[in-house]
């Protein structure tokens, strides 16, 4: 198997590296970075547990090889919280955003694309923005609560 | 689900690229955005020997209008730049409708115009406004490029007139003639990550007095291909409506139907499609006659 030399830029920090070809970046990411907080659902695209900031922009990481992206920047969940929590991350704690936790890491990156471009989002335009990110408890009305809370003092 | 083992070339031109396909031919497979290919790699439906990424080809992601000419759009151009770019207030509003209900944001940001080309489903969200705008193709092999219509190039469910060695090289839309604007509406029980039960997209051109020079409409997921709605193109030829809700666009509407074959799935009955063709239709034409009166 054809392996290649690449650098990854995860969450500020810069990563040489040399994996086979065929490896997608959620791979990548939790086997050789052991940055297990991207998660991996469908593999397929369908449920965004595998969801990646690229350069600022959510993605499916299951769909992108690793070499491709030589070179860019991602910003994965452990990206956010630098000191303590990420004010995202808390208002997902306080208003009852996470339940069992698997969709919450692409959840929150969605949430933080939306946020980095809309500091006020209406509630349709956090729906959307979410609507690539599966969660099978919630029925999302929590986590569209907790969206919309960030920044503001309730 | 792991990625089968392929061998993996970036060439850094289009030149390049070609010369790659010309050598590995049905070997090869080209890579885009992926959101399609790595599917179909993960489910064991294609196992290419050579993958060819076109991403470290400068120049292809971006759209670019040149007065009275037209515009050029790059084969590497995602949904989501589609969707945004400024480019979607003009003419190619249609086609930004299109991109912006393409799967997910997740997927949006990656996924390609002609990657959505190439594989030539039958619910495309771009091929119908594609088809409206009268959009070329630009098709290149080692040997040199063709140009072929939207309209000739689709030939079935995932399969097309595009030869194993070539590279859909660029899209062009021409300069309408006259003022013209498009919309597009699709329908599925979901409103992100589905594939369309029909989808319709229609580009209305006017002359001075604002009757229709030329009406174009495409039907999707209800033929092998996406069609033309000929028969409803042609009743509105040259007709003058009296405002966006002038009931020529309904009459329009239900002549488009005979221009479709649906079949009856586990999307949906072929009856129920044939509703939706007449009402989806109608709103886009009055959508697209709206948005013409606006503008002038």
């Amino acid at each position: 198997m054809k392996k290649m030399m690449i650098m990854l830029k995860v969450n500020g920090q810069e990563f040489d590296l040399v994996i086979p070809v065929n490896k997608t970046l959620t791979q990548v990411l939790r086997e050789d970075l052991r940055l297990t907080g991207t998660k991996q659902g469908c593999a397929v695209g369908d449920c965004g547990s595998c969801t990646v900031l690229l350069n600022g922009k959510p993605v499916n990481s299951c769909l992108i090889l690793a070499v491709e992206v030589d070179g860019q920047e991602i910003t994965t969940i452990e990206g956010l919280a630098v000191d303590g929590l990420h004010p995202i991350q808390q208002s997902f704690v306080e208003h009852g955003g996470i339940q069992c936790g698997f969709c919450t890491p692409g959840m929150i990156l969605s949430a933080k694309a939306l946020l980095d471009k809309n500091p006020t989002p209406s509630e349709p335009e956090i729906r959307a923005a979410i609507s690539g990110n599966l969660c099978r408890c919630t029925g999302y009305q929590k986590i569209v609560e907790s969206i919309a809370a960030v920044g503001k003092n309730d | 689900m792991l990625l089968p083992k392929f061998d993996y070339q970036a060439p850094k031109s289009l030149r390049e690229a070609c010369a790659l396909l010309d050598e590995f031919g049905a070997k090869a497979r080209l890579l885009a955005g992926g959101t399609d290919l790595l599917v179909n790699l993960k489910h064991k439906k294609l196992a290419p020997e050579q993958v060819i990424s076109l991403n470290r080809i400068k120049g292809l992601d971006e759209a670019a209008a040149k007065k009275g000419k037209g515009i050029s759009i790059g084969p590497l151009a995602t949904a989501a730049y589609l969707a945004e770019n400024e480019l979607a207030q003009g003419p190619l509003q249609v086609l930004a409708e299109g991109a912006g209900r393409i799967g997910s944001p997740l997927i949006r940001n990656r996924a390609t115009i002609g990657g959505n080309i190439v594989t030539a489903r039958p619910a495309s969200d771009l091929a119908p406004p594609l088809l409206v705008l009268g959009a070329l193709l630009i098709l290149k092999g080692k040997d040199g490029e063709r140009e072929l219509p939207v309209e000739k190039f689709f030939k079935g469910p995932g399969k097309t007139s595009i030869k194993p060695k070539e590279i859909l090289s660029r899209i062009f839309i021409p300069e309408p003639d006259g003022p013209g604007a498009g919309a597009y509406l699709k329908l599925g029980s979901r409103k992100a990550l589905e594939i369309s039960l029909v989808n319709v997209a229609s580009f209305i051109e006017v002359g001075a007095d604002l009757s229709i020079k030329q009406a174009r409409i495409a039907l999707g997921a209800v033929a092998p291909v996406p069609v033309r709605a000929k028969t409803a193109e042609k009743f509105l030829k040259g007709k003058k409506p009296q405002g966006e809700n002038d009931p020529l666009f309904r009459e329009a509407a239900r002549a488009a139907v005979q221009d479709a074959s649906p079949i009856t799935d586990h999307r949906g009955s072929a009856e129920y499609r044939q509703a939706l063709i007449e009402i989806l239709t109608a709103r886009t034409l009055q959508s697209a006659y709206s948005r013409i009166m606006k503008k002038v």
